[in-house]
């Protein structure tokens, strides 16, 4: 089958923080995780706002938790693009080691029976996955096939990079989504975790003190793992911390000048209940 | 028959009591992922289930097991929501196809529900609520149960529920290791409970105090930078524990508020134990007589806490290399633990610890090879002749201030060997610069700078370097240098008599450094310094 924008519709979490997923393509959607604030239960992006959420955080004396979709809305979501006469569904999901979001969309996706959906377990997490929607919908436009498009996710999913850093590794800690960087915890000095996702969970490349170190060491591992070309995309998430997004940009333009920078967003209130306020993450991926 | 009114009646029920666990199974959520939701998470299943049951309209038993079976799936919340939705499923798959349900369709339906949850998950874990699930249709398959009415049946179910539970940590090592039975389960023995109960029409037991399983034990196990422990009980009416938590909380630390309206048990760390009790007798009756007042710091005289340092030193897991560290300073102390000191001795300039207690300490470490940190000239000797005493392969890189061991001991990796580690740490410190504001003790010229009694006198890397009557302007002089030899971070341990910390961050950054300002406890030294 000949995949085109007009027959295959993709569909994400709300973890790929890709907001405006709908507004900047027809075929796209965002199904939405929940974030529950003292036993009221939101939808993430579209009850709360990452900005509203930040502000209620700094003031809450109760953490907030998350919780998956329920296989229930992925088959609504589903239901109204089958409805809308697509023929195939990417859905595209976090890592099932951090969420059961990928889980629930299986569930969804055996629910409504058929082979319309294809769901991917993208194995990481936040803007990187909205870049791997985006590289499937490059090649929507001229038309590919399921094999293309399995060929990419594969491919993706050994060479798409996240690096990030947290305020505080309390936040990872509490939601239990800290695995293996648990080693980097204890430290009483305003220390940076540098962090990555691979297999699908947290894992530490190591730590230094203070900002502009951080800094350094992303800029490290982007060179030692890129080559410069317009294929290469680049995004920025921040947890209502944009004092990163200037020095991220021109330490990426430094780096490789030629690379295209396709997503500054912040990141949602369920990415952020887990991250904790300053985090901050650059993801890159070589299309 | 299975009409549509008893199902909402039971599972209003069990819905009813897992609300009232809810709080007491979040708080022994610790598998899969420790974040307390495991309550919340089958309250909100539940929640769903029993909002689908109110809008349904089945008028047969297989319609309603098909409502039941997709509103389960729709409504599933969390890891054990899905878990809990798969079990319903299996079980309204048996009961639909029956008419009436006696011992006999119990034990199949709890069969079909333990063989649906299994065959959900990719990766069946033991001492889960698999095993609850599972131990609970063993006990309904057995023929004297088989043959019993369904509400005895039940009652045994609940009680085999409730025996599985409690040997969890048997099964599952995170268990043992919190000290916790699993959530999952005990929320799914509760639910169950709740739907016996219903039955029966008995009152439901009391729910367990939380801190019983949380084990006060494992709150000890913290160090504590507050005095006394307190502990008391407060009774009353509609007492409120949130706000009761929220305002005992700027008292101390290691705080616990559990209970009930009427009852409720507070544990608190806490240097004003007056204030605490205050707080609770504010809201209740504190009854004197259960109030439990300890003094943590009395409980361990200093050699006592020495040799529980030495014991802790030697218990822990070997390797190759082991760090050994020597400051003045509470918070010194502890930062230099945070960064992997196995062994923090307490001394420094008046005080130098002997070369017979810094050989203790590097005999005690659990590794062959030793990196001391004296973090002062004063103590070097001592280091280098313990180094000298000592059997083992001992290395002292002569950190002369404690900011500077602190940079140092952070490039230290326990993973690594003792030569990539001397080299790092040696690395770490090779282009530090290093300040210290000292008080005047009295009227001096060192290193042509004049300081009178009692006036700031500022070090910079060992050589005097200002002086005056207002510290602000000698920690300026310090700042300045700093941003004009392009260093970038700063890291400031505040001492006795120190100024707050947000007056020196708001200095550090004036000049474009980045402030880490950390409470060291030093005497002497209102400020410790070092720049990178």
């Amino acid at each position: 089958m000949q995949l085109t924008r007009a027959n295959t519709a993709i569909v994400l979490d709300s973890t790929s923080d890709l907001v405006d997923a709908r507004e900047r393509h027809a075929n796209m959607r965002l199904v939405p995780l929940y974030v529950l604030f003292d036993g009221e239960s939101l939808r993430d992006h579209v009850d709360i706002s990452p900005a509203v959420f930040y502000e209620r955080l700094a003031a809450a004396r109760n953490l907030p938790t998350t919780s998956q979709p329920t296989p229930g809305d992925f088959l609504a979501c589903y239901e109204e693009l089958a409805g809308a006469g697509f023929e195939r569904i990417w859905s595209l999901h976090l890592t099932s080691k951090l969420s059961g979001t990928f889980e629930s969309a299986r569930r969804a996706a055996a629910e409504l029976g058929g082979d319309r959906v294809r769901v991917v377990d993208t194995e990481t997490v936040s803007l990187v996955v909205a870049m791997l929607a985006e590289a499937i919908d490059r090649r929507l436009e001229t038309g590919t096939t399921d094999e293309e498009i399995d060929e990419l996710v594969q491919r993706f999913k050994r060479v798409n990079r996240v690096v990030f850093t947290v305020a505080t590794l309390e936040f990872l800690q509490k939601g239990g989504r800290i695995g293996k960087a648990q080693a980097l915890a204890g430290s009483l000095l305003n220390v940076k975790p540098i962090l990555t996702i691979e297999d699908g969970v947290v894992v530490p490349l190591g730590r230094v003190r203070g900002r502009q170190k951080a800094l350094a060491e992303f800029a490290r591992l982007f060179a030692e793992g890129t080559e410069d070309g317009e294929g290469l995309h680049l995004a920025i998430a921040h947890a209502n911390a944009p004092e990163w997004v200037d020095v991220l940009t021109d330490m990426a333009r430094k780096v490789r000048p030629q690379a295209t920078l396709d997503l500054v967003e912040p990141l949602g209130a369920v990415v952020g209940t887990h991250t904790g306020p300053g985090a901050v993450g650059f993801f890159w991926f070589q299309d | 028959m299975i009409d549509l009114g008893t199902v909402r009646r039971l599972a209003t029920a069990a819905l009813a009591n897992i609300e009232r666990h809810r709080r007491r199974v979040n708080a022994l959520n610790v598998y899969p992922v420790p974040d307390g939701d495991t309550g919340t998470n089958l309250e909100k299943t539940m929640q769903g289930i029993v909002a689908e049951l109110e809008r349904s309209t089945a008028s047969t038993t297989p319609q309603l097991a098909a409502d039941v079976q997709r509103a389960a799936t729709m409504e599933a919340k969390g890891n054990s929501g899905v878990i809990l939705s798969t079990i319903v499923r299996g079980m309204a798959r048996v009961l639909g196809e029956r008419e009436r349900v006696d011992g006999e369709v119990l034990a199949e339906a709890l069969r079909a529900g333990a063989t649906s949850a299994y065959q959900a998950v990719k990766l069946p874990v033991e001492g889960t609520m698999l095993t609850v699930v599972r131990e609970m249709a063993e006990e309904a398959e057995l023929p004297e149960v088989r043959s019993l009415p369904v509400v005895d049946g039940l009652a045994r179910v609940v009680a085999r529920g409730d025996d599985a539970v409690s040997r969890t940590p048997e099964l599952l090592d995170k268990l043992r290791e919190a000290g916790v039975v699993d959530a999952g389960g005990a929320g799914l023995v509760e639910l169950v409970r709740g739907v016996l109960h219903a039955l029966t029409g008995e009152p439901l037991p009391e729910v367990p105090d939380v801190t019983e399983e949380l084990t006060e034990e494992s709150i000890h196990h913290e160090e504590s930078e507050y005095r006394f422990c307190t502990v008391f009980v407060v009774e009353g009416e509609g007492l409120d524990l949130d706000s009761l938590r929220a305002r005992l909380e700027p008292l101390g630390d290691s705080l616990l508020v559990t209970g009930d309206a009427s009852i409720a048990k507070v544990h608190v760390h806490t240097d004003e134990p007056d204030g605490a009790l205050a707080i609770g007798r504010a809201v209740g009756v504190v009854d004197a007589a259960r109030v439990e007042i300890g003094d943590m710091r009395s409980q361990a005289s200093e050699r006592e806490q020495w040799l529980a340092q030495l014991h802790a030193a030697a218990q822990a897991p070997p390797t190759d290399v082991a760090l050994v560290a020597v400051a003045q300073g509470g918070g010194n102390r502890e930062l230099l633990r945070s960064v992997g000191a196995a062994i923090v001795i307490e001394g420094g300039q008046t005080m130098n610890p002997s070369v017979g207690q810094l050989l203790e300490g590097v005999t005690a470490v659990n590794a062959d090879h030793v990196i001391v940190l004296p973090n002062n000239p004063n103590v070097r000797l001592a280091a280098e002749n313990a180094a000298n005493e000592s059997t083992k392969d001992v290395r002292v890189i002569a950190t002369a201030s404690v900011p500077e061991g602190i940079v140092a001991a952070f490039a230290f990796d326990r993973e690594t060997d003792v030569d990539a580690n001397e080299a790092a740490m040696r690395r770490a410190i090779e282009d530090l610069s290093v300040g210290e504001i000292v008080r005047a003790s009295r009227d001096a010229t060192v290193d042509r700078v004049t300081a009178a009694e009692g006036e700031f006198l500022a070090m910079l890397d060992g050589r005097a370097f200002a002086a005056d009557a207002d510290l602000w302007v000698v920690l300026d002089a310090l700042l300045d240098r700093f941003a004009a030899d392009g260093r970038s971070l700063v890291l400031a341990l505040r001492g006795e008599d120190a100024p707050a910390g947000e007056e020196i961050e708001a200095r550090i950054e004036e000049r474009g450094l980045e402030p880490d300002v950390k409470w060291g406890g030093q005497p002497h030294y209102p400020l410790l310094l070092s720049a990178e």
